[in-house]
C-alpha cells in the first residue's frame, strides 16, 4: 500500500507540469497570465497556436529542412553502412575486422571535438550554411551505427544464400540490393528511427554550421525563438511550438514500435 | 577461405569506400585537427600558431572553467541521484504491481517532448515572476542565481528523463529469474533486505549499462543549458560543453576552445574507462 501511495504522489507531481503545458498551450494566446495558469481556459485554441507557432521565425521552413535532413541522411547512412557490413561479412573483405573497427570507431568522438574543424573546413569548402553540407555531416554520423547493426545481422545469414545467387550469375551489387538489403528491412528500420530521432533533435551542429532560416534545423530555430518568449512571442504560442517540434518523433516511434523492437533484437542476436 | 576471389567480386574496396571516406573525412580528420589546434593560438583568420601546452596551462587558472567544472559535476552527481536513482525507485516500486504500467504512465509522458521543445515548455514556469515563483510563493530567480539555475535545469531534466530510465530498469527487473527471489522469500527475506541482497545483485548488468550511458551523457550536457540560460547569466550556469562552445564561437578563441574540447574528451574517456574497469572487476 505504501508502494502505491508513493507512486501516486510522485505521479501527480509529474503530471503537474504536463497539465500546465497542455492547458496553457490550448489557451488563446492573449489570455495567458502566470497567476491563473492552473485554470483551464474555456476556449480551445491549440490549433490556432500551432498555426501561429509555425508562422513565427519561419518555423515551417526550418521544419521542412529538418524533415529533409532527418529522412535523407539516415536513408543514405543505413544503405552505406549496410553496404560496408555486407562487404566485410559476406564478401569477406581482407582485413575486414580492421575496416569495421575504423568505421565503428567513428561513434566515440564527442561532437565538441568536431565543431571547430567542421566550421572552418565547411567555410573554406563553401559548405557552411548549405543543406548539402548538413546532409553530408549527418550521413557520416549515421554510418557507424548502421555498419555495426547490419554487420551483426548479415553474419547471421547463411552464406549459401549468397553462393546460390552467385551461381545464377548475379553481380555482388545486385545480390546486395535485391537480397541482402530487403531481408534486413526491420534492422534497417530500427537504425533509421534512432538516427531520425538523433538528427531531429540535433541542436549543436545546426548552431555551428548554419545561419539562414531555410537551412537552419528546427531545434536550432526553436532555441533562437526562446529569447523571444520574453520579447513578444506569447507563452501559449511558445508552448505550442514546443509541442509541434516534438510531434514527429513521437508519431514515428508509435507507428513503428513493433518493427523497431523486432529490428533491435535481430540486430543484436546473431 | 576456400572461396575464390571471382566468386566474391573484385570491387570490394569500392563498396566499403563510401563508409570509410565519410567517417575518415568528417569524423576522424576533424577529431585529429581539434587535437592539433588545442596546441595552437588560432582565431580562424590568421593561420594557427604553435604554442605548445599554453592553452592547457591556462585551463587551470580560468575562473570560468572552474565554474563550469563545478556545474558539470553537479550535473553528473545529480543525474545519478535523480533521473537514475529515482527512476530505479519507481521501477522497483511498480514492476510487480498489478497495473504497474498505469502507475508509470505519468513518468513516460514528458519523454515525448524532445530537445529544445523541453526547454521551450519550462521557460515560462522558471522565468522570474513565472509560474514556479507564484506557486511556491518565493521570489527566487530560478534561472539567474547560481547554483539555483543548474539545480532547476537538473529538475527539468529529471522530469523528462526519469521515465525512460524507469522503463529500462523495469525491463531488467522483469527479466531476472524468479527462483532466487522465491527462495529468498521463503527464507524470510522481504522489503529492503530482499532488494539489497537478492534483487540488486541480479540486476547489476543492466544497472551498469543505464548508469554508464547516463554518466557519459551528463558529462556532455549542452542542449538544455544552452536553450534555457545560454550558460548565463554571465557564465554561472555553463557546463564544460557550453564553455567549449562559447570560448570557440562567441570569443573566437578556437585554440583555447579546442583545448576545452580535448579536456572534456579526456575526462569523459577516463570516467568511462574507470567505470568500465570497476564493472568488469566487480563481476
Amino acid at each position: 500500500m505504501i508502494r502505491r501511495a508513493v507512486l501516486i504522489v510522485l505521479g501527480l507531481i509529474w503530471l503537474g507540469p504536463t497539465y500546465l503545458l497542455l492547458v496553457n498551450a490550448s489557451r488563446p494566446a492573449s489570455s495567458y497570465d502566470p497567476a491563473s495558469a492552473w485554470v483551464p481556459s474555456g476556449d480551445f485554441a491549440l490549433l490556432e497556436n500551432f498555426g501561429r507557432a509555425l508562422e513565427s521565425a519561419n518555423l515551417s521552413q526550418s521544419l521542412a529542412s529538418t524533415a529533409l535532413y532527418s529522412v535523407v541522411s539516415p536513408l543514405l547512412g543505413v544503405i552505406i553502412g549496410a553496404l560496408a557490413g555486407y562487404t566485410i561479412v559476406v564478401l569477406r573483405l581482407r582485413g575486414g575486422f580492421w575496416w569495421f573497427l575504423l568505421i565503428f570507431g567513428g561513434t566515440i568522438f564527442p561532437s565538441q571535438m568536431l565543431l571547430v574543424p567542421l566550421f572552418v573546413g565547411y567555410s573554406d569548402a563553401g559548405l557552411y550554411d548549405s543543406r548539402f553540407g548538413m546532409i553530408l555531416l549527418y550521413t557520416a554520423i549515421n554510418v557507424p551505427l548502421a555498419a555495426f547493426v547490419l554487420r551483426n545481422f548479415y553474419s547471421g545469414v547463411a552464406f549459401s544464400v549468397f553462393e546460390a545467387a552467385r551461381m545464377d550469375g548475379a553481380t555482388t551489387w545486385r545480390i546486395f540490393w535485391r537480397i541482402y538489403l530487403p531481408i534486413s528491412f526491420s534492422a534497417l528500420t530500427a537504425v533509421f528511427i534512432l538516427e531520425f530521432t538523433f538528427i531531429w533533435n540535433d541542436l549543436i551542429f545546426g548552431l555551428t554550421l548554419t545561419q539562414t532560416e531555410d537551412v537552419r534545423p528546427v531545434m536550432t530555430a526553436i532555441a533562437g525563438l526562446m529569447t523571444d518568449v520574453y520579447a513578444g512571442t506569447p507563452v501559449p504560442v511558445g508552448l505550442a511550438a514546443g509541442l509541434v517540434v516534438s510531434l514527429p518523433t513521437v508519431i514515428l516511434f508509435l507507428a513503428t514500435q513493433r518493427l523497431f523492437a523486432r529490428g533491435l533484437s535481430l540486430g543484436s542476436v546473431q | 577461405m576456400s572461396v575464390r576471389t571471382p566468386m566474391l567480386g573484385r570491387f570490394r574496396h569500392g563498396y566499403v569506400a563510401p563508409a570509410a571516406l565519410l567517417v575518415a573525412g568528417l569524423l576522424y580528420a576533424p577529431f585529429l585537427w581539434t587535437a592539433y589546434l588545442s596546441l595552437t593560438r588560432y582565431d580562424g583568420l590568421e593561420p594557427p600558431a604553435w604554442i605548445g601546452l599554453d592553452n592547457f596551462a591556462k585551463l587551470f587558472d580560468d575562473p570560468a572553467l572552474l565554474t563550469s567544472t563545478r556545474n558539470t559535476l553537479i550535473w553528473v552527481v545529480g543525474t545519478m541521484v535523480l533521473p537514475v536513482g529515482l527512476g530505479l525507485l519507481v521501477a522497483v516500486l511498480s514492476y510487480d504491481l498489478k497495473g504497474g504500467a498505469w502507475y508509470r504512465l505519468p513518468f513516460m509522458l514528458p519523454y515525448a517532448l524532445s530537445g529544445a521543445g523541453l526547454a521551450m515548455v519550462w521557460s515560462p514556469v522558471l522565468s522570474h515572476g513565472g509560474i514556479a515563483n507564484l506557486l511556491l510563493g518565493v521570489d527566487t530567480a530560478f534561472l539567474q542565481e547560481a547554483p539555483h539555475n543548474t539545480l532547476a535545469m537538473l529538475l527539468v531534466w529529471t522530469w523528462q528523463q526519469l521515465g525512460v530510465n524507469t522503463l529500462l530498469f523495469v525491463v531488467g527487473l522483469q527479466s531476472i529469474p524468479k527462483e532466487p527471489i522465491e527462495a529468498a522469500r521463503l527464507d524470510g527475506a522481504a522489503g529492503w533486505g530482499l532488494f539489497r541482497h537478492v534483487i540488486w545483485p541480479l540486476m547489476r548488468p543492466l544497472t551498469a549499462v543505464v548508469v554508464g550511458l547516463a554518466l557519459v551523457a551528463s558529462l556532455k550536457t549542452f542542449d538544455i543549458v544552452w536553450v534555457l540560460t545560454q550558460g548565463g547569466p554571465g557564465r554561472n550556469s555553463e557546463t564544460l560543453a557550453v564553455t567549449m562552445y562559447k570560448d570557440t564561437f562567441v570569443a573566437s578563441d578556437y585554440g583555447y576552445g579546442s583545448a576545452v574540447a580535448v579536456m572534456l574528451t579526456v575526462v569523459t574517456g577516463l570516467a568511462s574507462y574507470l567505470y568500465l574497469r570497476r564493472q568488469v572487476s566487480a563481476t
